[in-house]
């Protein structure tokens, strides 16, 4: 009974295991060695890609419902086969190049925002012992490569030899600079909480202290998200590829396969920082009956439902809006709760040891968590307050300068009548 | 002998690199691809150091701090020098070094 | 041959085939791309050497940001143009990298080369030594250095905030950042019209059509008074 229940637990490692050892005996060293790490990078693709397509059919039903409508339901029973009518579609189109275009910037882009899109999945856990590398500075190694991805998106726009499409990817990495900030400052209470920076320390931790990030800091998570949304692209703040308002952005210009690489990339970004928010707040692959691998699909899963529902409930949000939100607002924020989770760290230990070399006052782990997260959301709504503040004030004060010109206006159109 | 590549071979590479940015910094008529050869100079120097860090001294951290340092002032150069082109252009519609040699605009 | 030695290989030669293409490239943003494949190669080299903080710092700070920020500044200097790549010291000046490429060279190159050692041990006795002297101690390759290295992070962050070590160093680069970033962004702002050269010379002409433009208007306004006039005159004949 036992045995059955481990395995199961562990089916992603025997199989993982199983695979590497036949590689191994088939195969002199250092070959076999590149091959099973080749077939796990082509596993890790599969699985993410095929979870893409699947995600897209949801994506677009729940956007539906949300809008009283019912969606697709024509490609197949309740349009299941969605994923390949879209996938057949895209591949039977034509690939068109501009004629104008730079070919080597134009092709390259849609591959090279595919490959960091995937990228990420590298230093993310699975389940215990099962990860692409565990590298002692993986959240540092996922920011990286996002910074990174910013380049093909210029790519993108500039191959194009199109203003509308450079405008785009000027907007797009505006945004996608700015917000780098805000979630690199938001991981840090995490990383100073843990004291390493490896997404399996981090999700041990949670484990080992049976608290997880969520509760210690709820604003590194809303502004993690936050940041994370702005990041990939995700409506409210698809400004990036907005059909109604820039004619489609940076990948105006892409059609068929290479536009599905685009898409397909986004998603997998989104789904990324999914995994990584699971990852890092919500506790990982560890939970009580089930096995790890199925935790982190129905986290993930949850996550990504929330944003779906955003996209489908919010509406856009202008491209100065989204910027001054960053850095009057998310920054701010992000830097006082550093502050904060430093002072509160040194003030409240947990180990019983500390308290004789440097002093403070010895509370349970619960208690650490609900403080910290107390104060946390103490800030927020402090900050939340503030703001709303300003922006009301600036409201009035466009309102007021709207009705101003409208009377100037109408009394200079009264002296022409007359 | 790291997994068998000597310390030279990561010191000639370096030394290639100084050298094509030092061509690029003097030889180019355009002031960004002159700004261009010199983060590639800075590059040669972050491998030259962290090279050394780890054949001779690893278990220090000066190298460390030194190449995060070297790190730090040239994103804050490569900024600064960018700015300063950006207005220069905006003042006489032209970045040829050879062309801007009066103190006066 | 061992896979590392492969992949280094494999890595110089990108490395040195970009840097040539960017420094020799007529095209300002494909230069601006070869310097980002350049960029990769050189946090690949960082990856070798086992620093793996400043591989993804590489990737942080040059090619997420730093890269970005030539693009713009290729933009916004109206540089997508072709222009002439060398200017009219270039024969010179590849005469003379090359010369110090090679004297770099004859230093680096590992012990064998006579010369290397003649002029080294001559500075040795200029300084006051003997002749001989000693190469550089490598640490071996056990598990007592890769555990050191493991931890070089670590031990990094300790001492960029120890203010014994490297901590007021680390403040003066923020003050450093703190004052680039503040004088790039009034160094590089937009101007109001005619704030500059260009603009101001622009500005005039637009205000000398538009006087023409006035001037012509007012001169076809009076030819046509007198010949509304001449006309209102014939009506009322009438």
């Amino acid at each position: 009974m036992d045995a059955i229940f481990d395995s199961i637990n562990n089916l992603v490692k025997i199989i993982g295991d199983a695979i590497a050892g036949l590689v191994g005996s088939l195969l002199p060293h250092p070959i076999s060695d590149i091959v099973v790490m080749a077939l796990g990078t082509l596993a890790i693709f599969i699985v993410v890609l095929t979870l893409c397509a699947g995600l897209t059919y949801l994506e677009r039903k729940l956007v539906a419902r949300i809008q009283d409508r019912i969606g697709p339901n024509m490609a197949g029973p309740k349009g299941l086969l969605l994923p390949i009518a879209d996938a057949i579609k895209l591949f039977t189109k034509e690939l068109t190049t501009p004629a104008a275009a730079d070919k080597w910037v134009y092709n390259l882009a849609p591959i090279i925002v595919m490959v960091f899109a995937v990228l990420t999945y590298a230093v993310v856990p699975f389940a215990p012992d099962v990860i692409g590398t565990n590298l002692n500075i993986g959240v540092f190694y996922i920011i990286a490569i996002g910074s990174a991805s910013t380049i093909a998106i210029l790519m993108a726009g500039w191959g194009s030899r199109n203003k509308f499409s450079l405008l785009g990817a000027f907007r797009t990495v505006a945004q996608l600079i700015g917000y780098e900030v805000p979630m690199l400052l938001n991981l840090i209470p995490i990383i100073m909480l843990t004291g390493s920076m490896s997404l399996v320390d981090i999700v041990e931790r949670q484990w080992n202290t049976g608290v997880p990030f969520l509760i210690y800091f709820p604003l590194s998570a809303l502004c993690f998200l936050i940041s994370g949304l702005a990041e990939t692209g995700r409506s409210p703040v698809d400004l990036l590829e907005a059909e109604s308002e820039i004619v489609a952005g940076f990948h105006v210009e892409y059609s068929g396969m290479k536009f599905g690489l685009i898409m397909i990339g986004e998603y997998a970004n989104s789904l990324a920082i999914a995994v990584v928010f699971v990852s890092l707040f919500l506790g990982g692959y560890r939970g009580p009956i089930l096995p790890p691998y199925l935790w982190l699909l129905i986290k993930t899963l949850l996550v990504f439902f929330g944003f779906m529902w955003l996209r489908g409930t919010l509406p856009r949000v202008r491209i100065d809006q989204l910027l001054n939100m960053n850095w009057k607002f998310l920054v701010p924020i992000s830097v006082v709760h550093i502050l904060l989770i430093m002072f509160e760290g040194k003030l409240f230990v947990t180990d019983p040891a500390r308290i004789a070399a440097t002093g403070g006052i010895l509370v349970p782990v619960l208690l650490q968590a609900v403080i910290m997260g107390g104060t946390s959301i103490g800030l927020l709504l402090g900050g939340l307050l503030l703001a709303g503040r300003s922006v009301r004030g600036e409201r009035l004060q466009h309102d007021a300068d709207m009705t101003a010109r409208r009377t100037a206006n109408q009394k200079a159109a009264m002296a022409l009548v007359k | 002998m790291l997994n068998g590549i000597p310390l030279h071979w990561f010191l000639l590479v370096a030394a290639a690199l100084f050298c094509l940015g030092l061509f690029g910094a003097l030889a180019r008529k355009n002031a960004i691809a002159v700004l261009m050869g010199v983060e590639l100079m800075l590059n040669a120097v972050n491998i030259n150091l962290l090279a050394f860090w780890r054949y001779v001294n690893p278990a220090g951290t000066g190298g460390l701090a030194f190449t995060a340092f070297v790190f730090i002032v040239a994103a804050a150069e490569a900024a600064v020098g960018l700015a300063l082109i950006i207005s220069v252009y905006r003042n006489t519609q032209s970045i040829d070094p050879e062309k801007l040699d009066q103190m006066k605009l | 041959m061992e896979v590392s030695q492969i992949v280094f290989l494999i890595l110089t030669v990108t490395l040195l085939g970009a840097a040539a293409l960017v420094v020799t490239t007529k095209n300002l943003f494909h230069a601006a791309l070869y310097l980002i494949v350049s960029f990769f190669s050189v946090a690949g080299m960082y990856v070798l050497l086992e620093a793996g903080f400043f591989a993804a710092a590489q990737l942080l700070v040059y090619i997420g940001a730093i890269s970005i920020l030539f693009i713009f500044a290729v933009m916004l200097t109206r540089g997508t143009a072709l222009i002439t790549p060398l200017n009219s010291q270039a024969g010179a000046v590849g005469v003379m990298s090359a010369i110090m490429f090679a004297i770099l060279a004859v230093f680096l190159w590992p012990a064998p080369i006579r010369l290397q050692e003649v002029i080294l041990g001559g500075f040795r006795l200029l300084r006051g030594g003997t002749y001989g002297g000693e190469p550089w101690q490598f640490v071996p390759n056990n598990a007592d250095t890769a555990a050191v290295v493991n931890n070089a992070t670590l031990r990094l962050g300790a001492a960029l905030g120890d203010f014994a070590q490297y901590g007021a160093l680390l403040l003066l680069s923020g003050a450093l950042l703190l004052v680039g970033v503040i004088g790039s962004i009034w160094v590089a702002r937009e101007r109001k019209i005619a704030d500059t050269r260009a603009d101001r010379s622009e500005a005039a002409a637009d205000a000398r059509h538009e006087a023409q433009l006035e001037s012509e208007a007012e001169a076809r306004e009076a030819a046509a008074l007198p010949a509304g006039a001449h006309a209102a005159s014939v009506e009322g004949q009438h």
